[in-house]
């Protein structure tokens, strides 16, 4: 099972969305056989149903491969997927950090897209041997020689590096595992050092407790070990040690350089950090390794179980959800509108999606889940600093020194015939243009800083709309900066409802607060009586709508012959009615608390 | 199980079939009816040995047209009635179609014990005639007012359409005064409703007719409120009114919620059970099936529903509040019943419910609260 430092390989697969990383890495499994073709589930890196369905990584995986290569010798590659999505691109960063080399996937007709950019400046930042490959050149519209071009100008990689690949077709597979083993430098840590491994993932089995992924950078682990995770400080005893092929197999120890997992009776995820330096309790090393962060979210919002009933339910079900999601926080949080729920704290949109979509699919819930909003930074005027991250929380106008809200700097590829929508996109959400550079294929990056807040705020879609569909978006936060911000209140019915309040810039409240009580308008049904919408600006209307009343519903006949019919029909609109969200005596539809994510 | 004493009969033939109807109703099948005929009186024949039924208090022969079948075949069917049983002073109403009301068969009709007649006048405007697609002029509409009056007919229904598209308020309320000056003891006026899967319902889905809005239709509708009021007749229900003591007693029944027995093609039929679980069970729909059904097995139920006692409440409360003096089926209701006084829907005295003004507009609201 050995095999010689020089022979091992590490690297990750870096792509854009939907360029063919995993289809590559299937491949990959395939031409090594370390999966037979028959057992080829399609994309069997991408575990969770989920993920399958959307097409995404959410989780990374790694598995080791044995390729013998046309040197005669048998090379041990260890493949490690990353999650494909901006919201975790801190994972993404940690599993390369877990590598020494990375194929760059790039797709031979959409070129290269903002994420390209952004993975191969990580690659790099890590001292990774990047292997680019063009992919998808069976397709009719594919142009490799233009991408190929555009990876010399842009990365800077050698045109003639780039190698030709159909992952479908399994086209060049050959090529890029020859290009891997020449190209990508073998491990150098010493095995008799003191233990260093890197974790890159985490995962919670229900039988085995937690299954921490890691490389060893340094020195070699054992099993039966005594193992202590340098950040948190606690220790486990090392049960399990063993390795992807795909599927676990344990073995006796992992030695500087390879790739595997260790299982310790490890209870949450928590304890199991990804960045985390793993090392011998007995023998610690005197340093963790660098680069590791505290993951912090980026993006809160309410969850609310539609039927209060299921409350606990919901407690519970977060409860099992965090035992696999490190990255999740939630708190308890009380609504004046929508009862009892929590506050949850998500890395990004998606994966505030995917969390609500697992929590309904896979614990039967239903839920209404408020605008997502940033954390704000309020500094009061008594000099204290208090985060807030739901807008309603935002204290008293008259205690408030400043308010500061989270930036990121916002990379935009996208075909040049769009670049004037992309900046008057860019402007009207407050961004602060920065620079443009032309590439070969058309195309320009466009860079701006912003608030992280204007993102979240149906930007994404609007990029897409704006550009056809051509726009590449990604982002990293930078830091806090001051602005000029006010909560702008929503009344329903008279009644202030907290859950949809939100924070704007000054200049812009009383357009928001107008629009919002527009579109509220269209998405609150008719009740029995009027119902006026109002919003506010520190008690100030500034907008008025009004819903109005039900004028008649009301059937004409009801003999015997009709009853069943009309009694289902008065059901199904009762049944209706109980997706909605009362609050005080009106009836309040879910879209309604998303309304403030697209005002334009 | 609780006794029947309510029977429906149903006809499911027609010269033409309007275009707005949604009735079990079919036009060109005048060649089944003898056959037809017999299958319906052999079908009551073996319910009545089946069920407790009788002895009737009323009788309701619906449609179709009941006004198409002869002397003779009435005669069969209410030849089964009476052998059920029929209480002195039954109500046994027959709904007729304008077209079909000449002295001979008035003659008939009474002989076979009918004695409350439903005519469906619809309207007398030419245009909304023409709209709806009624075989009869407006003039031919009274005259069978006066002809099945003259006939002896004591007790007389008229039914009205409003909301027809291009007929204005005065239009509507020239029609209810002229139908309720030919002397009718009881009227209903119904809103033209339009169905999904009628001709009218493509008509309007399609944009090829444009209906009045709620609004015009709540005017026509409380504008002959007030003129029938004017003119002596009682508002008893959501869409019907009677000078006192002519209501309807067959569809009293069914609205305080007591059982009947429907025989026919696609009739309903409902039971009480000694534990007030509700059973409701319904025919086959087509014809054809119905006649062959009922020779190979008697009653041809094509499908039944059971209500636990808690929803059968609220389904009596959601009918119940449809007659306007009040309802007392509401009251396993106290918190719903609060909910809807305050929302101004429902008026309460005595312990019983009545909808307001507001809450008639809006009873499938009322009713819907109801219902668990």
């Amino acid at each position: 099972m050995s095999t010689p430092t020089n022979l091992t390989r590490a690297i990750s697969v870096i792509a854009h969305v939907d360029h063919g990383k995993t289809t590559l890495s299937d491949r990959l499994l395939e031409y090594t056989g370390t999966v037979a073709p028959r057992d080829m589930v399609e994309q069997v890196l991408d575990q969770l149903d989920l993920e399958r369905e959307r097409g995404i990584t959410i989780k990374a995986q790694a598995v080791r491969m044995l390729y013998k290569a046309d040197d005669g010798k048998t090379y041990q590659i260890n493949l490690i997927d990353t999650p494909g999505h901006v919201d975790f691109s801190y994972e993404v960063s940690r599993a390369l950090a877990a590598c020494d080399g990375a194929i760059l996937v790039v797709d031979a007709s959409q070129g290269i897209e903002a994420q390209t950019i952004a993975n191969v400046h990580q690659a790099l930042e890590h001292n990774l041997k990047i292997v680019p490959v063009v992919n998808k050149i069976d397709l009719p519209q594919a142009n490799p020689e233009l991408v190929r071009q555009e990876i010399e100008k842009v990365i800077g990689l050698p045109a003639e590096s780039v190698i030709f690949a159909s992952a479908r077709q399994g086209i060049g597979t050959r090529e890029i595992l020859e290009a891997v083993v020449r190209e990508v430098p073998p491990p150098t840590g010493n095995p008799a050092a003191p233990l260093r491994a890197l974790i890159f993932d985490a995962k919670f089995d229900a039988y085995r407790g937690v299954v921490t992924y890691i490389r060893v950078l340094e020195g070699t682990l054992r099993k039966g070990a005594r193992i202590e995770m340098m950040q948190t400080g606690k220790t486990f005893e090392a049960d399990e040690v063993g390795i992807f092929r795909p599927e676990r197999t344990p073995i006796d120890e992992l030695a500087a350089g390879e790739v595997g997992y260790v299982i310790a009776n490890i209870r949450n995820v928590r304890d199991s950090r990804v960045g985390d330096t793993v090392t011998e309790a007995d023998r610690p090393a005197s340093e963790p390794l660098p680069g590791y962060r505290h993951v912090t979210p980026m993006v809160f919002a309410g969850l609310f179980p539609t039927d209060s009933d299921q409350y606990q339910q919901l407690k519970e079900a977060l409860e099992k959800l965090q035992l696999n999601d490190a990255a999740l926080v939630y708190e308890p949080e009380t609504s004046a509108a929508l009862g009892f729920g929590f506050r949850c704290g998500f890395l990004g949109l998606l994966h505030m999606e995917i969390v609500q979509e697992r929590l309904e699919r896979e614990f039967n819930l239903t839920l209404l889940g408020t605008a997502p909003t940033v954390e704000y930074r309020v500094k009061l005027r008594d000099g204290t600093e208090v985060p807030v991250d739901n807008p309603d929380h935002l204290p008293n106008p008259a205690e408030i020194e400043s308010i500061s809200e989270p930036m990121v700097i916002a990379t935009i590829v996208v075909p040049s015939a769009y670049l004037g929508n992309m900046m008057q996109l860019s402007q009207e959400r407050r961004g602060q243009y920065l620079n443009t550079v032309y590439e070969p294929g058309d195309r320009v990056v466009l860079t701006y800083r912003m608030p992280l807040a204007e993102i979240i705020h149906d930007y994404y879609d609007q990029l897409k709309s704006r550009s056809k569909g051509y726009a590449s978006l990604d982002y990293e936060l930078v830091g806090f900066e001051e602005a000029n911000l006010v909560k702008l209140d929503v009344l329903v019915g008279g009644s202030p409802v907290d859950a949809l309040s939100m924070i704007v810039e000054r200049g812009k409240a009383q357009v928001q607060g107008r629009r919002l009580a527009e579109k509220l308008k269209t998405l609150i049904p008719r009740q029995l009586f009027e119902v006026p919408i109002q919003a506010a600006i520190g008690g100030k209307i500034v907008a008025r709508e009004t819903v109005p009343a039900m004028r008649k519903d009301v059937l004409a006949k009801c003999y015997g012959g009709d009853v069943t019919r009309k009694r289902k029909l008065l059901e199904k609109q009762r049944e209706g009615k109980k997706r909605l969200k009362r609050v005080g005596n009106v009836e309040i539809p879910q879209e309604a608390f998303m309304a403030v994510l697209s005002l334009d | 199980m609780e006794r029947v004493h309510s029977l429906y009969l149903h006809v499911p033939f027609c010269t033409w079939v309007c275009k707005y109807c949604d009735f079990n109703a079919y036009a060109v099948l005048e060649g089944l009816i003898p056959a037809y005929v017999e299958a319906l009186a052999r079908e009551i024949e073996v319910a009545a040995a089946d069920l407790p039924v009788g002895p009737l208090k009323t009788v309701f022969i619906g449609g179709g047209t009941p006004s198409l079948l002869t002397g003779p075949q009435l005669n069969l069917l209410m030849d089964r009635a009476r052998s059920i049983g029929l209480a002195s002073g039954a109500e046994v109403t027959m709904e007729a179609n304008p077209s079909n009301v000449t002295s001979a068969r008035v003659e008939a009709w009474l002989a076979a014990g009918i004695n409350r007649l439903s005519i469906g006048i619809q309207s007398l405007q030419p245009g909304a005639l023409r709209f709806l697609e009624r075989l009869h002029s407006g003039g031919e509409a009274l005259d069978a007012i006066r002809i099945a009056r003259a006939g002896g007919f004591a007790n007389l229904n008229a039914d009205l359409l409003y909301g027809v598209p291009d007929v204005d308020l005065s239009m509507w309320l020239e029609t209810l005064d002229a139908v309720v000056s030919e002397g009718v003891d009881h009227l209903s006026a119904y809103e033209l409703t339009v169905e999904s899967g009628t001709r009218l319902g493509q008509e309007a889905r399609t944009g090829l007719v444009t209906m009045p809005d709620a609004e015009a239709q709540l005017e026509q509708y409380w504008a002959a409120a007030a003129q029938l009021g004017r003119a002596g007749f009682r508002h008893y229900e959501i869409s019907n009114w009677a000078r006192s003591g002519f209501e309807c007693r067959h569809n009293l029944a069914g609205w305080r919620y007591q059982p009947y027995l429907g025989c026919g093609a696609g009739a309903h039929s409902m039971f009480r059970l000694d534990d007030r679980v509700t059973e409701r069970s319904w025919n086959i729909k087509g014809p054809h099936a119905y006649v062959k059904q009922v020779a190979q097995r008697g009653r041809p139920v094509d499908g039944r529903e059971t209500l636990s006692a808690e929803r059968a409440r609220g389904e009596a409360a959601m009918i119940g509040v449809r007659l306007l003096e009040g309802t007392a089926a509401a009251q396993d209701f106290p918190s719903e019943r609060r909910q809807l006084v305050a929302a101004g829907l429902l008026v309460e005295d005595d312990g019983q419910v009545r909808l307001s003004r507001r809450g008639v507009e809006l009873a499938n609201q009322v009713g819907a609260t109801f219902l668990a």
